[in-house]
């Protein structure tokens, strides 16, 4: 399926194709998010599996692609010295995003993602803005580049993350709640009896994540990561952006003792309101709390697609690095 | 530049061999077809009443190296095979395809570049994968670069004409053998280390029958008209792993790739 996947695949130093969020970020816009503590509450009540969990299971889409992750610690960035300021960028998906019928129930928010602390900034720690700062600076260099372009899996809460590459299927079996993410084919499989974590020596891109239901939210604990994933990141670095103008969450960069307290809200029969708590004082001066709109439910003959994505790197790996994983394409 | 593959491939041997205890090649015997019989199967079973198949497994059999008969070398557990009736039935054209693929297996094993492992590989890569079972769908979820397949069980039909390093997967339950129809396949994959291929027109049809609580006998049928001369079978046993508190940890191959690539740099 190489269309499909060369359509699906966003190879490396591929130009930028920016929309343009005009006039500068409209705070306080679309769904009333800011200053909402954490825990929305919901008064919708899923019907039940046959073991008596909220049944949330079945086809989900991406909510809105264009919300901002963040509110930029400096500037907006603006490619043309007055001109418009550029918001999170999705290599164009936004606009095919808007006018897709199919995706009309999904409610359009401009409001920063991060709602704790108040200001909406991701509150790093002077060595995470720095590399943060690195990382936009010296984007010809491949172990810079963000792990999506190098086919890596993306973390968490990153994998919840609205994207046009990206939508789930959510299964559930008594004991477990299973998440399927289209994107890169990573799969998270969330035991709710209560067990221990991994030894803390264990450690994974996706960590470890174990569940729980409260009422009718699913809260899943993850720990256990190393430090290769970024804990946000939903667009892609302007040429020539300066990190603090930031506003996609693309290089928020943590340390092997981040913990991330998910909540997965089911709203009504279709949507999924989604909550993260970002704790790892090594890199951030304090919790931050990001929520959104991260699931609404698909069609039900929705199915995800493979995204064999490091299949069709060869080119992009030789481009970043010089190694030809593969001469067989020559 | 030292290619990566080299390195991919040791590595990857490393691992897989840590894995495996001393007994391994005593594991890869010929193992009949096991028969779905009406009440032969008398372990736990879901609530929609199928077999339970759900939790971790792992094939234990020196397949992955090479499907057929083949004698113990350095890094390699012998084995007596996998293929009913010994041979894989090769077109001449085939055959000599598959001595060439033999050597250059060290750098052109797909495995080694960190690709998914296709079907039915990835069923014998000797790391374990979890079943995930409802009526409507059976995901296995695989140790080995986060491999996976959504193998729907709702009647709904192939998707047509689309290539899939991993298939699209149909299932159906005949009695209490979980049959899957996995076609739309590329030509990329192998089907061991010793460079067994196929071809796009590769139709594989897996046979999942438990054979109590631990254990499932496991049968795929090879149909590929442009690259055999019939199509044949190949027969495991699928053991489930027993371990308290055992988990799946992602096998991010090409973590590893990357990691060694840049460190290079």
């Amino acid at each position: 399926m190489e269309s499909l996947v060369g359509r699906r695949l966003v190879g490396l130093g591929i130009a930028v194709a920016v929309s343009i969020l005009a006039p500068d970020l409209a705070m306080g816009q679309g769904r009333p998010t800011a200053s909402a503590p954490a825990s929305t509450k919901s008064t919708y009540v899923p019907p039940r599996t046959p073991d008596g969990q909220p049944d949330i299971s079945g086809m989900y889409e991406p909510g809105w692609i264009g919300q901002p992750a963040e509110v930029p610690h400096g500037e907006p960035w603006r490619p043309k010295p007055g001109g418009p300021s550029i918001g999170p960028t999705d290599f164009g998906a936004r606009a095919a995003a808007e006018g897709d019928t199919t995706r009309a129930q999904i409610t359009p928010s401009r409001a920063p993602m991060v709602i704790d602390p108040p200001d909406g900034k991701v509150p790093m720690q002077p060595w995470a803005a720095a590399m943060r700062k690195e990382i936009y600076e010296k984007q010809d260099q491949a172990k810079f580049l963000d792990g999506r372009v190098r086919c890596l899996q993306a973390g968490v809460p990153r994998a919840n993350m609205p994207v046009y590459y990206n939508s789930y299927q959510i299964l559930q079996r008594p004991g477990y709640v299973i998440i399927l993410y289209e994107w890169n084919h990573m799969t998270r499989i969330i035991p709710l009896d209560g067990r221990p974590h991994l030894d803390p020596r264990i450690r994974l891109p996706m960590g470890d994540s174990r569940g729980r239901w409260e009422g009718n939210t699913l809260v899943v604990e993850v720990t256990n990561f190393n430090d290769d994933t970024w804990v946000l990141g939903h667009g892609a670095i302007g040429d020539g952006q300066p990190s603090s103008s930031a506003t996609s969450g693309h290089g928020v960069v943590h340390s092997p003792d981040l913990k991330v307290t998910e909540r997965y809200i089911p709203m009504d029969a279709n949507l999924i309101r989604y909550e993260a708590t970002i704790e790892d004082p090594k890199a951030f001066t304090r919790l931050f709390t990001v929520a959104y709109d991260a699931m609404v439910r698909g069609r039900s003959d929705h199915q995800l697609f493979e995204y064999a994505c490091h299949e069709g790197n060869r080119d992009g790996i030789l481009m970043a690095t010089g190694v030809d994983i593969d001469p067989s394409q020559k | 530049m030292r290619p990566p593959c080299r390195v991919l491939a040791a590595g990857f041997t490393a691992i897989v061999l840590a894995g495996l205890g001393p007994a391994v090649s005593r594991l890869s015997a010929q193992v009949p077809a096991a028969q779905s019989r009406p009440g032969a199967y008398t372990g736990p079973r879901t609530a929609d009443g199928k077999p339970d198949l759900n939790g971790i497994w792992q094939v234990l059999s020196s397949a992955h190296w090479d499907l057929e008969p083949h004698s113990p070398e350095e890094g390699v557990p012998g084995g007596q095979g996998v293929v009913e009736g010994g041979s894989i039935p090769y077109q001449p054209w085939a055959l000599d395809k598959k001595k060439e693929n033999y050597a250059q297996r060290a750098t052109a094993d797909p495995l080694s570049k960190c690709y998914l492992p296709g079907v039915p590989r990835v069923t014998y890569v000797p790391l374990p994968f979890e079943i995930v079972q409802t009526p409507k769908y059976v995901a296995i979820s695989y140790e080995i670069a986060h491999a996976r397949r959504i193998i729907y069980t709702d009647g709904s039909p192939h998707v047509e004409a689309l290539e899939f390093w991993m298939g699209d997967s149909r299932g159906k339950w005949e009695g209490d053998t979980l049959v899957v129809s996995t076609n739309n396949l590329t030509d990329k994959t192998w089907f061991d280390k010793v460079g067994n291929f196929h071809s796009t027109a590769l139709h594989v049809v897996e046979r999942y029958t438990p054979m109590g609580a631990n254990h499932i006998s496991y049968e795929a049928t090879i149909d590929d008209p442009k690259v055999f001369t019939r199509p044949w079978k190949i027969n495991l046993i699928i053991y489930r792993r027993l371990e308290p508190g055992l988990q799946l940890l992602d096998y991010d191959c090409v973590s590893f790739f990357w990691k060694r690539t840049l460190a290079d740099k």
